[in-house]
């Protein structure tokens, strides 16, 4: 089947062969594309849209153009909101991959039971959410949970998980760092197997000692890695809810009360999609202008990386 | 520091009788260092591991205790006799099967609809050139990049809009077509096969979907293996889009029913092993697929991004 039929040099032979093939190549994307334009790409503008709208659902909507924005950022809770957020994501976040990271480099030493202990770390990664949630409100039991049962045993106090706003948020992050922490360090630990063991031996052979070798070479090699495992940690952290809404339901005082839940509650309790979308776009530059900086300030530290890539 | 007199020592080249007595001693001492080294990672990772693992197994225990033995204090760490009524209790006291099925059938459908949609773009963005592909491959890496907290309310009016609230139909269509992430994967893995082959089979007369279901497809068994794991993965954990889509428990999954039985008011329902024999039904079936599957899972993760949110 040549693409040029025998004998014929009009280019309007050509052109057909090539358009029949064109259309065959659009109709292969027609699903997915169609897909991709109706329930994600759509739903973006669409939602930029209500933002600057009133609408409860049911009545007409109401343009009040940028009102939402202007009254998110003079409600308290919208702050309160935001402050967990931030203080849930900057705990959760570091603490989670400075911990893949050691945890990773330990797995890379080569012990007996290497697998054992990737599969283990991994199952709480393909827990739902929810099930994991579940399981950490009954250890945080006030009475009979595990942890405060250990530190009774131990004689120490019983701490107040769920029901003071301080440690209800700290009881989050831990949740949020050993559900995650799995995960970031399989990806850690493929970057760390990566780093050419010729550059650990001549240090070595110079005089470095491990701890030196890690800090100064295997880390500095990773970059790339950690700045991804650090992107995406915190825009899953940012976007915390299932756990909130199980254990805490924002509560006690708000002391838990995240900013994906605010858009819950004014879009589904409340019936302010206005509002919700509003707050969801606030998010998403947030998100976003992170997302930069996090990528702006390691650039230098990922290029020196990428010099030694073979 | 003996290491490196170690190695100082393998380094020349004619070791004296001196070095050669010293030898042993040394090699001795390094090799305890180094056993007495691996000791501790193991112990460190074994603490790690049991962090991870004790929650399961608290959840494994406490579902097997009584009521009484559950909640009197101090907890005791093993029930007394087993009790495995909790767990046929599940069945009894809501309609688990009827979710459990639903789930199976939404990650199904997902599945499937997720096969054929991703890896004929892919094959198209991977091995055709037509006007404006670039372009439409950057607007799909763009989609991936969004939230889904931006998605959430847009979607929620739309399913209203189509009736397809609180149906099946919110389950899976969506979550059919509208995956930029599959697109995305698959195309990387078709980059890797030859274009050799569509030449040949061009020339032997195959037609373009030929070529993508006879000979690409089959070639893509590994990649489409963990795009099933991740996407089976991921609709039988998600929760917040159950939460707002559906409201029937004809249509709930195992993931949205675990969180409404688990703290409905009723009696029956405050019973924490009771909660935690659903809890450990609800993440066993994944956790079993895991178990089997684990060399995908862990490839497919680490592929995507994603964790078990």
């Amino acid at each position: 089947m040549a693409a040029i039929t025998p004998g014929s040099t009009r280019p309007s032979t050509w052109r057909r062969r090539s358009t029949k093939y064109t259309v065959a190549a659009y109709l292969f994307i027609t699903p997915s594309f169609l897909g991709v334009l109706i329930f994600i790409a759509f739903p973006v503008f669409f939602a930029l849209y209500l933002s600057l709208q009133q609408w409860d659902g049911i009545t007409a909507p109401q343009f009040v153009g940028l009102l939402n924005f202007v009254n998110l950022l003079k409600d308290p809770i919208f702050w309160i909101s935001l402050r967990n957020t931030v203080v849930y994501t900057v705990v959760t976040v570091p603490v989670g991959v400075l911990l893949s990271l050691g945890v990773a480099q330990l797995l890379n030493q080569r012990v007996i039971g290497m697998a054992f202990f990737r599969t283990a770390m991994f199952v709480p990664v393909v827990t739902s959410g929810l099930a994991i949630a579940v399981i950490w409100k009954w250890i945080y039991d006030y009475n009979n949970g595990l942890i405060n049962d250990t530190l009774t045993r131990l004689h120490l106090a019983q701490i107040p998980w769920l029901s003071d706003p301080t440690w209800a948020l700290i009881a989050l992050c831990i949740i949020g760092i050993w559900q995650g922490f799995g995960f970031t360090t399989i990806l850690v630990l493929a970057a760390i197997q990566n780093v050419p063991e010729s550059l650990l031996e001549a240090a070595s052979i110079d005089g470095a000692t491990g701890w030196r070798r890690f800090w100064r070479i295997t880390v500095p090699l990773i970059t790339p890695t950690l700045l991804f495992v650090s992107i995406i940690s915190f825009i899953s952290s940012f976007q915390v809810f299932t756990q909130i809404y199980y254990l805490t339901n924002g509560g006690p005082d708000y002391g838990t009360y995240v900013l994906y839940f605010l858009v819950f509650q004014r879009a589904f309790v409340q019936n302010r999609f206005g509002e919700a979308a509003a707050l969801s776009y606030i998010m998403f530059a947030i998100i976003f202008a992170v997302t930069l900086l996090q990528m702006r300030l390691s650039r230098n530290a990922v290029n020196a990386a990428a010099e030694f890539e073979v | 520091m003996h290491a490196k007199i170690a190695s100082e020592q393998a380094q020349t080249a004619m070791p004296s009788e001196q070095a050669r007595a010293r030898r042993p001693k040394l090699r001795n001492r390094v090799f305890a260092k180094r056993v007495g080294f691996k000791v501790m990672i193991f112990i460190a990772l074994t603490v790690v591991a049991l962090i991870v693992i004790i929650p399961f197994l608290w959840m494994l225990t406490t579902s097997l205790k009584t009521v009484t033995e559950s909640s009197t204090y101090p907890p005791s760490l093993l029930p007394a006799v087993p009790q495995w009524h909790d767990y046929s209790d599940v069945f009894q006291a809501v309609p688990f099967l009827t979710y459990l099925l639903n789930t199976i059938f939404y990650a199904a459908c997902v599945t499937i609809g997720q096969y054929v949609c991703c890896s004929l773009a892919a094959f198209a963005f991977s091995r055709l050139q037509f006007p404006g592909r670039n372009a439409l491959f950057v607007l799909y890496l763009a989609t991936i990049l969004i939230p889904t907290t931006v998605t959430l309310v847009p979607s929620f009016i739309m399913m209203k809009t189509f009736g397809w609230l609180d149906t099946i139909w919110s389950m899976t269509i969506p979550g059919m077509l509208g995956s930029a992430f599959g697109t995305f994967m698959l195309r990387q893995y078709m980059l890797s096969i030859p274009r050799e082959l569509d030449d040949a089979a061009t020339v032997d007369g195959a037609s373009l979907f030929y070529i993508y279901w006879k000979i690409i497809l089959p070639l893509c068994k590994p990649a489409l293996t963990v795009l099933a794991v991740i996407t089976i993965m991921t609709v039988w954990n998600d929760f917040v889009w159950p939460l707002i889509m559906l409201q029937s428990d004809s249509v709930t999954t195992l993931t949205l029913g675990l969180a409404n039985f688990t703290s409905g008011g009723s009696q029956e329902f405050n019973s924490i092993p009771f909660n935690m024999a659903a809890s450990t039904m609800t993440i066993a079936p994944l956790i079993l697929v895991f178990f089997f599957a684990q060399r995908y899972f862990i490839r497919g993760i680490a592929l995507s991004g994603l964790g078990g949110r």
